[in-house]
């Protein structure tokens, strides 16, 4: 039992004296809401270049919009996300103060390129029919999309935009690099502060994991609901 | 232009793979207010691909299409307009399977006529009263027949109070039993004076509800006249030949 006493003033000492267990809590909160943030661009983006992508797809006149939505593609799946990060960060947002609005731009941005052939993805798989239907009652080719096509897209691809929420939660830990106390960072912190190198990691591992097990939980049972309301 | 006319092909082709298949190949024709026109034909003949130029689902090749009077091939036009005012029903229903009946059938008198969604909605459960299913209203597509989508199909088509109707082998996907039930809403639709352009494999309803039968093959019309002289008196050996195997 010795060790475990020892165990206990460690943690103690690590995390409860001089409240430095409050540097992982705001740490926490900046993790959750770069995510939701840089989701919910990632979500927006990714719509936006999937359906000028899927229209573009045999008309010439949105030829132009279609080479830009593939530069960034390229440019963003073909980069590392740190490295934007740095990019953003201190090259092109250089002025600003705080690093969290940086990070969920960032984030967003990147989220958006992958995001993208997922929602393009979940379109091709709507039957074209839905579309024929949309346009012979009088809706324009927007309109369909809008009123048609993505609600039964998005939910098709429910469960992979999941996964990338899941994937842009982990992501996040880079975001320390651009001087953003995320929950990674805050243990870094505290591990520097303390030379405690093992409990302030070992407890953000446990973090992140209790988060991805619970997110996953939770989109089971919300697509288990959406199915429901079909059947 | 006469006024009695709704619609009118003139010379319409449309190719496929730099013109080495010619789904249709130069057809005029026109349909007046208030007629039934049955097309018929082997499958191939063009008969699907004439009824979807008539609201541009398919972007004809060559040749015009007046639409009460109006060129709509014309590419400086909003076709939308115009398709407002054709309704369409297709082989596979097409219902949109995130709605439920009633959305399906008000989303576009709402959007695209700006009615209220109150008055949208007392049009829509009329007609479904009118087809007998007034208490599937709050169903999801997928909690549905095969007939029962057919008939929730026309009548989503009817809410837009269109001028004319487009019937694209409305039966095909049916089971037997339930092909009846879909025939009857349209011979009633019939009655009521609609204008009907129909594709179907049904030769007891073209010969009993059409004004008017077109044969099809190759895509070209080969013969048209009432269902009388088409079905006991047909003049091209192409439809005596189509129809000595469907009769």
């Amino acid at each position: 039992m010795e060790w475990f006493k020892k165990w206990i003033d460690t943690l103690y000492n690590t995390f409860i004296v001089d409240d430095r267990y409050m540097t992982l809590v705001s740490g926490f909160e900046k993790t959750i809401v770069i995510t939701l943030g840089a989701l919910v661009i990632g979500v927006l983006i990714g719509t936006v270049v999937a359906v000028i992508k899927v229209f573009a797809d045999g008309n010439k006149k949105l030829r132009f919009l279609d080479i830009l939505c593939n530069i960034y593609l390229t440019i963003i799946r073909g980069t590392p996300v740190v490295v934007q990060l740095l990019i953003s960060f201190f090259i092109i947002f250089v002025s600003a103060k705080d690093g969290t609005i940086v990070a969920i731009i960032t984030f967003g941005i990147n989220s958006g390129a992958y995001v993208a052939e997922t929602i393009r993805s979940g379109i091709m798989a709507v039957d074209p029919g839905q579309m024929e239907a949309g346009r012979a009652l009088g809706f324009s080719k927007l309109k369909t999309m809008q009123y048609i096509i993505l609600p039964q897209a998005l939910k098709n691809i429910l469960p992979a935009i999941g996964n990338e929420m899941i994937a842009l939660l982990k992501e996040t830990s880079v975001a320390g690099y651009v001087a953003v106390v995320d929950i990674t960072k805050a243990a870094n912190q505290i591990k520097n502060t303390t030379y405690d190198h093992i409990n302030p990691i070992l407890l953000v591992a446990l973090v992140y994991l209790a988060l991805v097990i619970g997110l996953t939980k939770l989109l089971g049972i919300f697509e288990r609901r959406l199915r429901k309301s079909e059947r | 232009m006469n006024d009695n006319i709704i619609i009118s092909t003139q010379d319409l082709c449309k190719f496929y793979r730099n013109g080495t298949i010619k789904a249709l190949n130069g057809v005029s024709t026109e349909i007046r207010r208030g007629e039934v026109v049955v097309i018929i034909g082997p499958s191939g003949s063009g008969k699907s691909t004439l009824l979807r130029s008539l609201n541009l689902l398919e972007i004809p090749t060559t040749g015009r299409i007046y639409f009460e009077g109006t060129d709509i091939t014309d590419p400086s036009l909003d076709v939308n307009l115009y398709r407002r005012r054709m309704g369409m029903v297709f082989q596979h229903f097409n219902l949109f399977p995130h709605m439920t009946v009633l959305k399906n059938m008000t989303i576009a008198p709402i959007k695209l006529l700006k009615k209220s969604e109150e008055e949208a909605k007392q049009k829509a459960l009329q007609l479904l009263r009118l087809v007998g299913l007034e208490d599937r209203a709050e169903a999801y597509p997928s909690q549905l027949s095969g007939g029962q989508k057919q008939r929730v199909a026309i009548v989503r088509s009817l809410c837009m109070e269109p001028d004319m109707m487009l019937f694209d082998e409305p039966t095909s996907a049916l089971d037997p039993e339930m092909v009846g039930e879909v025939l009857d809403v349209m011979k009633n639709l019939a009655e009521t004076g609609m204008t009907m352009a129909v594709v179907t494999h049904e030769m007891g309803f073209a010969r009993e509800v059409a004004d008017r039968v077109i044969f099809m093959d190759e895509g070209q019309i080969l013969e048209e006249g009432t269902p009388e002289q088409i079905f006991d008196h047909p003049q091209n050996p192409r439809t005596q030949a189509f129809l000595s195997k469907v009769l």
